[in-house]
């Protein structure tokens, strides 16, 4: 294959434009986008892990539902293990297998599970795949209703896909992507919902002019790009280097802080009209807010950071 | 204690002792419908009125009013520590309708409609249209005077309780000459007449709390006008003072009677060590006694005829930033837990525990009864005197 990850980049953000909150999992898996960062010698596309937080941030700007962010959990561990190529094939393919969004080690917050047929476990020394047949499968319904999430209860079966320290370093590779992935749905949403306020800014008029002519507003949205634009140098710096996994949980953690702190703006801004179903406000103000609760919250990883720097600072 | 608040605690006593019989218990269980929700509603707020706790805040000489500020306070704080249904459906009557009333009504209109309040008369605010929110001056339901009535046309959006109301705080232009403000009249509109269409909103927590109003044909009696034709931006300014200022003594007292529910979720989530925890909390709690404090203050100075303009701003504003830091912590303790859909109770007040719902609610204060950026502008300009922006931009003038 020689896509680049810029042609991928604008090739989801044209199939995803338009419509906002869509399930477009077929189309998902049709361009491939599930395999983008599996190496070429395994069927993928072989962008890398950069790829993945790129279409991700397409993703989250039209809040597209659907499991991407936990099956590209699944497919990195089979792809990163020995399993059996059919079951890498079949998930790249688009065959749901999901994964939990939870940081507690719980089998919670499990996305489109009722439609999985396998589910990737990560335990202290062991990751595995777990056929869902058996398995107890009950819905949690949430605010965000661009998501599906699940808690899960499975049967013993498990297809053990590494043990040991490969676990634990395969484990590893599972979180970042997490991460990266909420990181980046988070940063395309805060930039979309960003436009959508400077759009009704501008068409808006109160006092007998736009409203985009108040300088206290002007300054408002001045600072949400700031943070945007700083969050996303972030994004694109750590996505590419060499950043310890704390790094990237603080990262989450910054961009998840600034989706919030945007969408919470943006219905502000709208005023009363960013208070009803009507509007599209609340969609990303839901799907911040539960991105900022998936995969560990802002307290949690932001401690972890402050004691890491603490540890290497006496290094 | 100390000679001055020996009173008080008796009255605390007072106030705790007929809550304990008549109160209503699992009422947030029942509340998960309109239904319920009336029902709740009307019968606490008729047992309030009768036990003479409704309307602390009225003036002596109507029944249930003439309270201290301290004693109003006093009342509030047990209401919110008894979890008593906050009283929403009639929040719009007993504030805003009865304040304007006391201020701007003949002795016939008061006469006439503040028993009926006591009595359980709904009454809603019909200022704001689809093209004067910020700008309410700029409003275009349009009455025109026939004979004894005026002939209303228009449209209302957002009127809180407007679908459960019986009447409403209505204001209409009457002329198009001169300033924006010189033309509106202030009229009391009953919502069972002729020619009035309302219809609910559906809000992004769940609820139905607001709704528009249509306005076609309606007949309104000149004897249903308050203040003079063409003084309804000033009369208006009583209402907004109103719900700018006096319903946040009640409110922030109830703040501060809920502070107990982060309280449980810090230590639910095993997390009383917690420094930057307790950090939080501790800011928060300060911030809730700055809320009471100045609503508190304000309400001094307003009795004592020292309110000065913008004064009820700093109050809300404060409210409102302090709601929105609560609801936040609330949100941010309660982890993935907070982010399960949980069907709201219906006129639970601001802190119910539902926190992603009362986060979004917490928008009301932030948004409504002028926004945040409007109070920014109110205090800026007419408290500190800063210049105001320049009027009547045309696209022509900024190019
Ligand atoms: C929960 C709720 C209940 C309500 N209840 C009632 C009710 O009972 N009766 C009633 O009449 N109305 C009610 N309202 C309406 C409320 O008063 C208006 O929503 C409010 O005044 C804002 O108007 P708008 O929604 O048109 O927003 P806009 O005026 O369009 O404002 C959009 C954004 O621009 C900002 N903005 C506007 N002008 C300026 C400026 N000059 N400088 C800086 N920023 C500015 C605003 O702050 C806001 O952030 C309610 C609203 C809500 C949300």
């Amino acid at each position: 294959m020689t896509l680049t990850r810029t042609e991928l980049e604008e090739a989801a953000r044209k199939a995803f434009e338009g419509a906002l909150a869509e399930d477009r999992w077929s189309m998902i898996a049709d361009m491939g986008l599930l395999m983008a960062a599996v190496p070429d010698a395994r069927g993928g596309l072989g962008l890398g892990g950069e790829a993945v937080g790129a279409i991700h941030v397409e993703l989250g700007r039209a809040l597209v539902s659907g499991p991407a962010i936990a099956q590209m959990m699944a497919i990195e561990a089979l792809a990163g293990s020995d399993a059996p190529a059919e079951l890498l094939d079949r998930a790249m393919a688009g065959d749901v297998m999901t994964a939990s969004l939870a940081a507690d080690g719980t089998l919670t917050c499990v996305p489109d599970a009722d439609r999985a047929s396998h589910m990737l476990v990560a335990e202290p020394g062991r990751v595995a795949l777990v056929p869902l047949d058996g398995a107890t499968i009950t819905p949690r319904e949430t605010w965000d209703r661009t998501r599906r999430l699940f808690d899960v209860a499975p049967s013993d079966d498990r297809i053990v896909l590494a043990e040991g320290s490969a676990a634990d370093a395969l484990a590893e590779r599972i979180e970042r992507l997490m991460l990266l992935a909420l990181a980046g749905d988070s940063l395309g949403g805060a930039d979309a919902i960003l436009t959508l306020t400077i759009d009704y800014l501008k068409t808006r008029r109160q006092f007998d002019r736009p409203l985009a002519l108040f300088q206290a507003l002007k300054h408002r949205v001045a600072d949400m790009k700031t943070q945007l634009a700083a969050a996303d140098a972030l994004f694109r710096a750590r996505a590419a280097g060499q950043a310890s996994l704390v790094e990237i949980g603080a990262l989450k953690a910054h961009a998840t802080t600034v989706y919030r702190a945007i969408a919470e703006e943006a219905v502000q801004l709208h005023g009363g009209i960013g208070l009803t179903m009507e509007h599209h406000c609340h969609l990303f103000l839901k799907r911040a807010t539960l991105n900022a609760a998936l995969g560990g919250d802002a307290d949690r990883r932001e401690a972890a950071a402050g004691r890491e720097k603490l540890a290497r600072a006496f290094a | 204690m100390d000679k001055g608040t020996e009173p008080l605690e008796s009255l605390r006593r007072e106030v705790r002792d007929w809550l304990e019989a008549n109160a209503p218990k699992d009422w947030r269980a029942a509340c998960t419908g309109h239904a319920a929700f009336l029902d709740t509603q009307r019968g606490w707020f008729a047992k309030l009125a009768e036990g003479g706790y409704a309307v602390p805040h009225w003036p002596a000489e109507w029944p249930g009013g003439g309270r201290t500020l301290a004693e109003q306070k006093v009342i509030y704080e047990e209401l919110a520590r008894a979890d008593t249904p906050r009283l929403l459906l009639s929040f719009m009557s007993t504030y805003h309708a009865a304040s304007t009333l006391f201020e701007w009504g003949s002795a016939a209109q008061q006469a006439h409609y503040i028993p009926r309040i006591l009595q359980g008369e709904i009454w809603c605010q019909g200022f704001s249209e689809p093209n004067a929110g910020s700008d309410l001056a700029a409003l275009r339901c349009r009455a025109e005077r026939r004979g004894d009535v005026y002939v209303v046309n228009g449209q209302k959006l957002w009127s809180t309780m407007g679908q459960f109301a019986d009447k409403c705080l209505l204001l209409v232009r009457t002329s198009s000459e001169g300033a924006k403000q010189a033309g509106l009249t202030y009229l009391l509109l009953d919502l069972k007449a002729k020619g009035v269409t309302v219809r609910p909103i559906h809000q992004i927590h769940g609820d139905e709390e607001f709704a528009e109003v249509f306005l076609d044909d309606v007949e309104v009696p000149v004897a249903d006008r308050l203040g003079e034709e063409g003084q309804g931006w000033a009369v208006a300014q009583s209402t907004l003072s109103s719900e700018r200022g006096l319903t946040l003594m009640e409110l922030s007292a109830r703040m501060r009677g809920s502070q107990w529910r982060i309280a449980d979720l810090i230590r639910a989530s095993g997390r009383e060590e917690d420094a930057g925890v307790l950090r939080d909390f501790g800011r928060l709690a300060t911030k809730i006694d700055a809320a009471v404090a100045i609503a508190d203050q304000f309400l001094a100075n307003r009795i004592a005829g020292e309110e000065r303009v913008g004064d009820a701003s700093l109050v809300k504003l404060t409210y409102s930033r302090t709601l929105r830091a609560f609801t936040d912590l609330g949100v941010r303790l309660g982890g993935i837990g907070a982010q399960y859909h949980e069907p709201i109770v219906f006129g639970g007040g601001m802190e119910t525990g539902n926190w992603m719902a009362d986060f979004m609610n917490s928008y009301a204060w932030t948004i409504a009864g002028g926004s945040d950026e409007v109070q920014r502008n109110i205090i800026a300009e007419r408290l500190l005197g800063m210049p105001r922006e320049p009027k009547g931009w045309t696209v022509g003038a900024a190019a």
